[in-house]
C-alpha cells in the first residue's frame, strides 16, 4: 500500500506545473441552512434519550491549490447548529448548540466517467454544550474537541435534461484530539472551585466518535448553483463512567454563488469535480 | 460505445438523484431506531429510581443504610395496575428512608420532600418576634439582608435565605452602616440555603487571608463509597477596597432549619477564631445535590457531593453550637416577645465589651 502522508506532502511541495493550472481557480463557496431532527443520551444529564428538532447552517469555502492544482485541495469549513428536544415524558427540555470550525488539504484524484475521489486530513475545533433545564448542579455538558480529521469524498457530474448536476458524498471523521468530561458524579460548584482533575481526556476512536456525512446533489443553474442534500451526524463520548451519544438527521438547503462552472464555457478549476 | 456510455450516465444520473431525495426525506418520515418502551410501567421506573440512588447518593454509610435491602422490600409493594399516584407515594416512602432533606421526587401533581429533619426538632425562632420586639418594624434591608444597628452597639443582620443573591456593593453598604458597633450578630435562623457562592461573598468580609473552610468530594464511579478525595475549599479575603468586619466577635445564630448552604456557612464560620456559633444544633444537609429523572418524567434530586468540614469531617448532621452557647426558645418565651437565642447572644456580646 502506498503510504498516504508522503504523498500528500510530496503533493504539496511539488512545483510541477500541469496543464491545468493555467485554468481559473475560483474559491467555490456552499453556504447551506439545515433543519432536521436530533436525539441525544448524555448519562451525566439523564439517563434517558430526548429527541427533538434542530436547525443550522454550514459553509464550506474549497480551493485547488496553488502550486499543484490537479491534484491537491484547500478547504475550509464551519457549521453551527441549535437544539431543542424533550425527554421521552415531555417534561423536561434540553437544549444543544454547538459549532465547528475545520480547515484541511485533500488529495484529489479524477478517475474516468467525470468521478472524483479525494482524500485528506484536516485540523478541526469543535465546540458544543448540551444544557438540562431543570438539572440544578449538574445542568451542562460540555464538549471541547480540538482534533486531526480525516476527510474523504467521492463526486460524479452529469446532466439532467439541460441541467448539469453533481452528486457528491462528503465524510468527515476526526480521528485523536482531546475531549472535556466531567468526572462521574461531579458537580459544576466542583469544577467552579477550580477542581479540572479528570476535566480533560484525550480523545480516540475507543472512547470519542464522531463522523459528519453528507450526501448532496448540486443543480448547476448558471450563476447561481442550488444544493439539496441529507446530513448525518453522530457523535458519541465514554469517559468517567459517562456516555453522551447525539444523533442528527437533518436536510440541508444550499447555494453557491457563482456557481460551480459546469454551464460555463470557459472552464474552470474546480475543486468539487 | 458512447451511447452506451451516455445512456449508462443517465441511468446512474437517475438512481443518484432518487438517493439523494430518499436520503433527504428520511428524516423526515421519523424512522426509530429502536422499540419504545413503555415509560409509565411502574417496575421499569422503580427500578430506574433505585438505581440511579443506588449509583450516586453518597451518605449510605454514614445513615448505615442497605439500598438493595430497602428497594427490595419497597419494590414488594408495586404491581402491574400500581397507577401513577400510587408509585409515587411508594418511591416517597424509599427515597424517605434516606433522612434528608436535598432529597426530591417532583411530578406535575407533587414534590416529595422528607421534612422530619426539622419538623421533629423545636423552631427556635419567630420573625413576627424579631420583627416586633427586637427591630421595631424598622430596619433596612438590601439583597435579601435585614440589618440594623441594636442598642449596645450592637451589629444585627438577618439572613433569611441563601438563595438571595448577595452584592458585594450591598454588603459594602451594610458593612459601612454597622462599622461603628463592638460586636456583630449574624443570624441565619430558619436559613433553608441556597447558592454556596453566596458563601463565597461572606465569609470574604471577615478574614484576611485564604483559609481551607471545608472539602468536597464526589463520586467517581457507581461502585461503592468509589469517592474522590476529599478537594479543600478555599476562602479568600474580599478586595481590599471593599468593607471588611474584622477584630471584634461575630456570633452566628443558627437553628434546626439551618440546612444545606446555610449549614455549611455555619461550618465554615465556626472555623473562624473570633466566631461562636450560638442557638441550636443546624439541621444538616451537607451533601451537594444531584439531579437526574425517571422514565415517566419525574424528576429526582439527591445528595451526591458531601461537603466536608476543615477538617473533612461529614456535615450531613448538623452542626453544633460552640461549647456553652446552645440556647432553645420555648414557644411561649417567643410568644411573649421574648428570643431567647437573641438575649444571650446581645448579652454574650454586651459582656465581652465590659471586658474590653
Amino acid at each position: 500500500m502506498r503510504p498516504f502522508f508522503p504523498l500528500l506532502i510530496a503533493a504539496c511541495l511539488s512545483t510541477h506545473a500541469a496543464a491545468a493550472d493555467e485554468l481559473p481557480r475560483p474559491i467555490v463557496q456552499q453556504y447551506r441552512l439545515e433543519f432536521g431532527s436530533t436525539d441525544a443520551r448524555a448519562t451525566y444529564l439523564s439517563p434517558l434519550r430526548y429527541s427533538g428538532q434542530t436547525a443550522g447552517f454550514s459553509a464550506a469555502w474549497s480551493k485547488s491549490f496553488h502550486d499543484n492544482p490537479e491534484t491537491m485541495l484547500m478547504r475550509f469549513e464551519t457549521a453551527g447548529s441549535l437544539s431543542s428536544m424533550l425527554n421521552p415524558a415531555q417534561t423536561a427540555q434540553m437544549i444543544g448548540a454547538d459549532g465547528s470550525f475545520s480547515w484541511g488539504m485533500e488529495y484529489r484524484k479524477r478517475l474516468p466517467l467525470d468521478i472524483q475521489l479525494t482524500a485528506g486530513g484536516s485540523l478541526e475545533m469543535y465546540g458544543g454544550v448540551l444544557y438540562s433545564t431543570r438539572n440544578g448542579n449538574n445542568p451542562v455538558w460540555p464538549n471541547v474537541y480540538p482534533a486531526f480529521a480525516f476527510d474523504a469524498s467521492a463526486s460524479w457530474h452529469f446532466t439532467i435534461g439541460i441541467i448539469p448536476c453533481l452528486i457528491y458524498n462528503r465524510a468527515h471523521i476526526p480521528a485523536l484530539g482531546t475531549f472535556m468530561c466531567p468526572q462521574y458524579g461531579e458537580t459544576f460548584y466542583e469544577v467552579y472551585l477550580g477542581n479540572q482533575e479528570g476535566l480533560s481526556h484525550g480523545g480516540s476512536w475507543s472512547n470519542s466518535f464522531r463522523i459528519t456525512d453528507r450526501t448532496a446533489m448540486i443543480f448547476d443553474c448558471g450563476r447561481t448553483s442550488w444544493e439539496l442534500g441529507y446530513t448525518y451526524r453522530h457523535y458519541r463520548t465514554q469517559a468517567n463512567h459517562i456516555t453522551t451519544a447525539m444523533n442528527f438527521h437533518t436536510i440541508s438547503i444550499g447555494v453557491i454563488p457563482h456557481g460551480i462552472g459546469l454551464r460555463k464555457k470557459s472552464k474552470i478549476n474546480s475543486p468539487l469535480y | 460505445m458512447n451511447k452506451i456510455l451516455s445512456k449508462a450516465r443517465r441511468f446512474i444520473g437517475r438512481i443518484s438523484m432518487v438517493a439523494v431525495l430518499s436520503l433527504t426525506l428520511l428524516p423526515l418520515a421519523g424512522c426509530k431506531e429502536e422499540a419504545t418502551p413503555d415509560y409509565n410501567d411502574p417496575y421499569y421506573n422503580f427500578d430506574m429510581l433505585a438505581q440511579i440512588v443506588g449509583d450516586h447518593y453518597c451518605f449510605f454509610e454514614q445513615k448505615d443504610i442497605d439500598w438493595d435491602e430497602l428497594c427490595k422490600k419497597y419494590r414488594e409493594k408495586v404491581t402491574p395496575e400500581t397507577k401513577q399516584v400510587e408509585l409515587f407515594l411508594i418511591l416517597s416512602d424509599l427515597l424517605n428512608e434516606l433522612k434528608d432533606g436535598h432529597v426530591n421526587l417532583s411530578s406535575n401533581f407533587n414534590t416529595s420532600y422528607y421534612r422530619k429533619w426539622w419538623s421533629d426538632y423545636p423552631q427556635d425562632f419567630n420573625s413576627r418576634t424579631l420583627q416586633q420586639y427586637y427591630l421595631n418594624f424598622n430596619f433596612f434591608t438590601t439583597s435579601g439582608i435585614i440589618y440594623k444597628m441594636l442598642p449596645g452597639e450592637i451589629a444585627y443582620i438577618y439572613y433569611p435565605s441563601f438563595a438571595n443573591p448577595i452584592s458585594e456593593t450591598a454588603l459594602d453598604y451594610v458593612l459601612a452602616l454597622l462599622q461603628n458597633s463592638k460586636g456583630l450578630i449574624i443570624d441565619i435562623r430558619n436559613n433553608g440555603g441556597g447558592m454556596l457562592t453566596n458563601i463565597d461573598t461572606l465569609v470574604g468580609r471577615f478574614i484576611d487571608e485564604e483559609f481551607t473552610g471545608g472539602y468536597i468530594h464526589h463520586k467517581l464511579s457507581p461502585a461503592p463509597n468509589d469517592f474522590s478525595k476529599g478537594y479543600p475549599v478555599v476562602y479568600k479575603p474580599c478586595d481590599k477596597e471593599r468593607k471588611k468586619y474584622m477584630d471584634r466577635p461575630i456570633l452566628v445564630l443558627t437553628n434546626r432549619s439551618c440546612y444545606s448552604a446555610a449549614n455549611n456557612f455555619t461550618s465554615v464560620m465556626k472555623e473562624l477564631p473570633n466566631v461562636r456559633i450560638v442557638g441550636a444544633r443546624t439541621g444538616g444537609g451537607g451533601g451537594l445535590p444531584f439531579s437526574s429523572e425517571l422514565p415517566n418524567g419525574w424528576a429526582v434530586r439527591f445528595s451526591a457531593c458531601p461537603i466536608n468540614n476543615a477538617r473533612d469531617e461529614v456535615t450531613e448532621f448538623g452542626i453544633d453550637p460552640s461549647p456553652g452557647c446552645e440556647v432553645h426558645c420555648t414557644d411561649a418565651q417567643l410568644a411573649a416577645g421574648k428570643d431567647a437565642i437573641l438575649d444571650f447572644a446581645i448579652r454574650m456580646l454586651l459582656e465581652w465589651k465590659e471586658e474590653n
